[in-house]
């Protein structure tokens, strides 16, 4: 950190505190109320889910990779299940791409409702907050009638879907969709006219075309600086070939142009879900993929409620992956937070964070453990001594029926 | 700036209108212990093991789904029946059939593993332990009841009766 002056304060907020969700670490300095410089510190919520891939089968790491967000989950799964299956040279039959976009349009929805919601609240707009996750519900049950789940639906399997979707969950989704749209015309409107909502918002945050451009911006958060950055455009995957999105992009950068872009991408899901359910290929909805997985690399990108997710699979011919890498859009827009913050009043700070739509447990891809002896690092039996000794220090009792 | 002041009491009256068209409005809210939302169909809950109608148990002790579960939460022993002591059709059974359910992840893969569909995610979720021992789910919580009429298992049968484990089922859809 630099030397502080003697007007300067720093804040520190995290890794543990009562207005975060979730652990990360923020050490912002300020000369009164405006800040003029922010740390970000992250990998507090790191989980090893890279490392357990490397002991399961593809079927289960597909399980288990779309635990890595409880919000977007079917976009993990998607991409990782899209990864393996170029690698093993499958073709999957045009209902199941359908349906994955279906699932994975439904879920975008959902996000928005989502961040909309925790986006109004860090305004300290509850209201607002209180309406669009009550809307969100109706997407949820959707969600949940067509695979059981309200998230983490385990929609993807090698070479397909798991389920079908019947002529009444095609009624049930068009009739949602029509109220939803309703809903979110109000939203719209809301989020640009209220006159003290938009004094949060208005001029607040604003990252330029070109700062976004350089500090690597993906996702809405880039599509408000003006930066048309979409997978679905870019190289369209799945069902997004036959089924071209329009991108929405707005000039302005700043907080009200993240919420207009996330607002109108919600209509450009509608439309794209009804186009998708108008003609619905008929079909199987999967197809055969043997358990064994040719040698080779594969790299996949899709297009995540938040920005860009990209895969990267390698494959020893066996039925286990050698490695899988992930990097969630987050990471690639949490720079801007710490860039954007400087000249504003701590106050716009949660509202800044708020408005990449942060996922801390997602981004945290790497912990380094540093050891007093000096070696490097520690092997996965190490690492499983240490916690049976740390917990058994803390007089907890550890059982390994229970707990292995 | 008098014009602006009247701009501003306009828009929170209309932002107190929107809030207060919905005290009129029936609650979307769910008083939950008393009420129940209703179940999907594709609900995914706690696991249940079934019996065929015979009272048979359904599970023959592959450990298909302990080999398929990504979260390693499935735990079985197998066991000989024989036909002085049956619990299902064929060579095997579970004798230990335990699930953890702090581990379960409620994906439903074990549910696709299962060659004779006796393990089946069913609705029930209100799943909430005060010891993490309480989380190990045995055989006996799992398993339902026979069907009225018909005795428990392990039972006697006539040697010969229930030679094949798996029945003769349609192709799943």
């Amino acid at each position: 950190m630099q030397p502080q002056k003697t007007e300067q304060f720093t804040v520190p907020i995290g890794p543990q505190h009562p207005a975060l969700k979730e652990p990360s670490s923020f050490l912002i300095s300020v000369d009164g109320e405006v800040v003029t410089n922010a740390i970000v510190r992250l990998g507090y919520a790191h989980r090893g889910i890279e490392k357990a891939t490397e002991s399961r089968t593809y079927v289960q790491n597909l399980y288990l990779l779309e635990r890595i967000c409880g919000i977007c989950s079917h976009i993990h799964g998607t991409a990782f299940a899209m990864g393996v299956e170029r690698l093993a040279g499958v073709e999957v039959p045009p209902r199941a791409q359908a349906i994955r976009l279906i699932i994975a349009e439904l879920e975008r929805i959902h996000s928005h409702m989502l961040w909309l919601g925790v986006g109004a609240h860090q305004g300290g707009f509850d209201a607002l907050f209180m309406f669009s996750w009550r809307d969100r519900e109706t997407v949820m049950d959707l969600l949940e009638s067509i695979s059981g789940n309200r998230v983490n639906y385990s929609a993807n399997v090698l070479g397909g879907v798991k389920f079908d979707l019947t002529a009444a969950h095609i009624g049930d989704i068009l009739k949602a969709l029509d109220y939803l749209e309703e809903r979110t015309h109000h939203y719209l409107k809301v989020v640009t006219t209220d006159a003290s909502f938009l004094q949060r918002t208005r001029g607040i945050g604003t990252m330029t075309r070109h700062q976004a451009e350089v500090l690597g911006a993906i996702g809405p958060t880039a599509r408000a600086s003006g930066v048309l950055r979409d997978v679905r455009i870019e190289a369209p995957y799945g069902a997004y070939v036959d089924h071209p999105v329009t991108t929405i992009t707005d000039d302005r950068g700043d907080l009200e142009a993240r919420f207009a872009v996330r607002i109108k991408e919600l209509f450009e899901s509608y439309r794209l879900i009804r186009e998708v359910l108008d003609d619905l290929p008929p079909g199987d909805i999967k197809t055969r993929v043997k358990r064994k997985i040719p040698e080779g690399e594969a790299a996949f990108r899709v297009e995540a409620p938040r920005g860009e997710l990209f895969y990267f699979i390698k494959s020893d011919g066996t039925d286990i992956p050698s490695r899988v890498k992930v990097r969630t859009p987050t990471i690639c827009n949490m720079t801007s937070v710490v860039k954007l913050a400087v000249g504003h009043q701590l106050a716009d700070v949660p509202m800044i964070l708020a408005g990449i739509d942060p996922c801390f447990s997602c981004n945290d891809r790497m912990v380094r453990v540093n050891r007093n002896n000096g070696s490097d690092g520690w092997t996965w039996e190490q690492l499983r001594q240490h916690g049976i000794e740390y917990y058994k220090q803390r007089s907890q009792d550890y059982d390994p029926l229970v707990v292995g | 700036m008098i014009k602006e002041a009247f701009g501003k009491g306009v828009a929170i009256l209309e932002g107190l209108g929107t809030v207060f068209k919905h005290v009129f409005e029936k609650p979307v809210t769910v008083q939950f212990p008393e009420e129940f939302k209703p179940f999907a169909e594709r609900f995914k809950g706690r696991h249940e093991l079934k019996r065929y109608e015979n009272g048979l148990e359904k599970c023959i002790g592959c450990a298909l789904c302990a080999a398929a579960c990504p979260a390693d939460a499935i735990w079985v022993e197998a066991e000989e029946n024989t036909d002085e002591e049956r619990y299902s059709p064929g060579e095997r059974y579970a004798k230990t059939y335990e699930i953890n359910m702090l581990r379960c992840i409620f994906c439903g893969y074990c549910e696709d593993a299962c060659p004779t569909e006796a393990i089946v995610l069913e609705k029930h979720y209100e799943l909430s332990f005060t010891d993490r021992r309480d989380a190990i789910y045995t055989k006996e919580m799992l398993l339902v009841p026979p069907p009225e009429g018909q005795e428990d298992t392990p039972r006697k049968v006539e040697p010969g009766s229930f030679d094949r484990s798996i029945p003769v089922m349609e192709d799943p859809k």
